[in-house]
């Protein structure tokens, strides 16, 4: 081999070794450490109720045992829970002696208070309920969340009535009383 | 010491379930809508007759002259209370002329008589809530206590009429025609 030859030969591989590390030199990735992020995400539980009117009147016809309200009312109650719980909607008044009074001592119980839901019968106020006073509430509705109601939203529309069969002898005076509407998850 | 430590490891595991548990077991209420509820019981007094009219066929100078027909008022109340009393009352406008001819003949109220309940007769002669001076009469002689137990109620007065022609110058009353309108009314006090 010649001198020339392996001169040849020489540059060659240089030439090929300098640019083989200068390609290499530009592909090389740098890669930083893997920093991680927690994620959390909570859907709370949440339950609401809201009503298409806040007022009812009623016109007395004493010793009647049909005195509707004007209106009917709607609740419309709307949950995010969890499977296996029971949603229930109640009304009630704070004290079953005294639904209505003229502030003057004639009063009109809860047991006179009845509420019609959904067309479904009319029935007084007379249970005892979470909320409110004793024997001055009504189970409106309760029913088991599953996995396919966990979200949801129902309505009940309320008729009222005032019966007076059992108070012949309530004075003519203006009668006034909160019902309150409120739900429950438990 | 194993021992100890596996009983404190199910204490914890076990509070721990109870806490979740508890959590889980946590009611969700509701904010509470209310609805304003207004009720009114109108006062009201009325008062109504099984008839509106009344015949007599007089004989002259007679005592007894009897109304054709008994008539019943039955007067209904619904009242606010601090009311004490009903009355209920018959009336002419005039004392005078309870009847008349339209020309110038006349009986008065106090020959008009009504028996109320079967009671005596009793005239109208009496100055009531209503109509002319000593030309009414509260019926059944005394107003109805109102109480508590009987602000919504009811009373009935069967009256039976006559006209008396024997006083004054009655027993000369010419043969005519006599009409008049006699009033049923009632007052709740105070």
């Amino acid at each position: 081999m010649s001198l020339q030859t392996k001169f040849g030969r020489l540059a060659a591989v240089l030439v090929l070794a300098v640019t083989a590390l200068a390609g290499r030199s530009h592909a090389q990735v740098l890669n930083s450490g893997a920093s991680t992020i927690t994620l959390q995400a909570v859907l709370n539980d949440s339950l609401s109720v809201t009503l298409s009117g806040n007022a009812v009147n009623f016109n007395l016809t004493a010793g009647s045992a049909n005195n509707p309200g004007s209106v009917a009312i709607t609740a419309t109650t709307t949950w995010i829970s969890k499977a296996g719980r029971n949603l229930s909607l109640y009304a009630f008044f704070a004290n079953s002696a005294t639904a209505l009074t003229d502030g003057a001592g004639d009063n009109i119980p809860s047991a006179d208070f009845q509420i019609s839901d959904n067309a479904g019968p009319f029935n007084a106020l007379t249970n005892t309920v979470p909320f409110g006073g004793a024997n001055a509430g009504l189970t409106l509705f309760t029913q088991k969340i599953t996995g396919t109601s966990k979200t949801g939203s129902t309505t009940d529309v309320m008729n009222f009535n005032i019966n007076l069969s059992t108070l012949p002898n309530l004075p003519a005076n203006t009668y006034t009383g909160t019902l309150t509407i409120q739900a429950q998850i438990i | 010491m194993k021992t100890g430590k596996v009983v404190r490891i199910l204490a914890v595991a076990l509070g721990i379930a109870l806490v979740t548990t508890m959590a889980s077991a946590q009611a969700i209420n509701s904010g509470a809508q209310t609805i304003a509820l207004n009720a009114t019981l109108t006062e009201s007094l009325t008062l109504s007759l099984t008839a509106n009219a009344v015949n007599f066929t007089l004989a002259a100078g007679s005592a007894a002259n009897a109304g054709s027909t008994s008539i019943t008022a039955t007067t209904a109340w619904v009242l606010k209370p601090g009311r004490t009393a009903v009355g209920v009352y018959a009336y002419f406008a005039s004392a005078a002329a309870a009847l008349t001819d339209g020309a110038g003949d006349n009986i008065p109220s106090s020959a008009f008589f009504i028996a109320d309940n079967a009671q005596p007769s009793t005239a109208l002669t009496a100055s009531v809530p209503f109509g002319g001076a000593l030309a009414g009469l509260q019926l059944g002689g005394a107003n109805t206590a109102i109480t508590g137990a009987n602000r919504n109620s009811n009373r009935t007065d069967v009256m039976a009429f006559n006209i008396n022609l024997t006083g004054g110058t009655l027993p000369q009353l010419p043969a005519a025609l006599y009409t008049g309108t006699l009033n049923i009314q009632a007052q709740a006090t105070p």
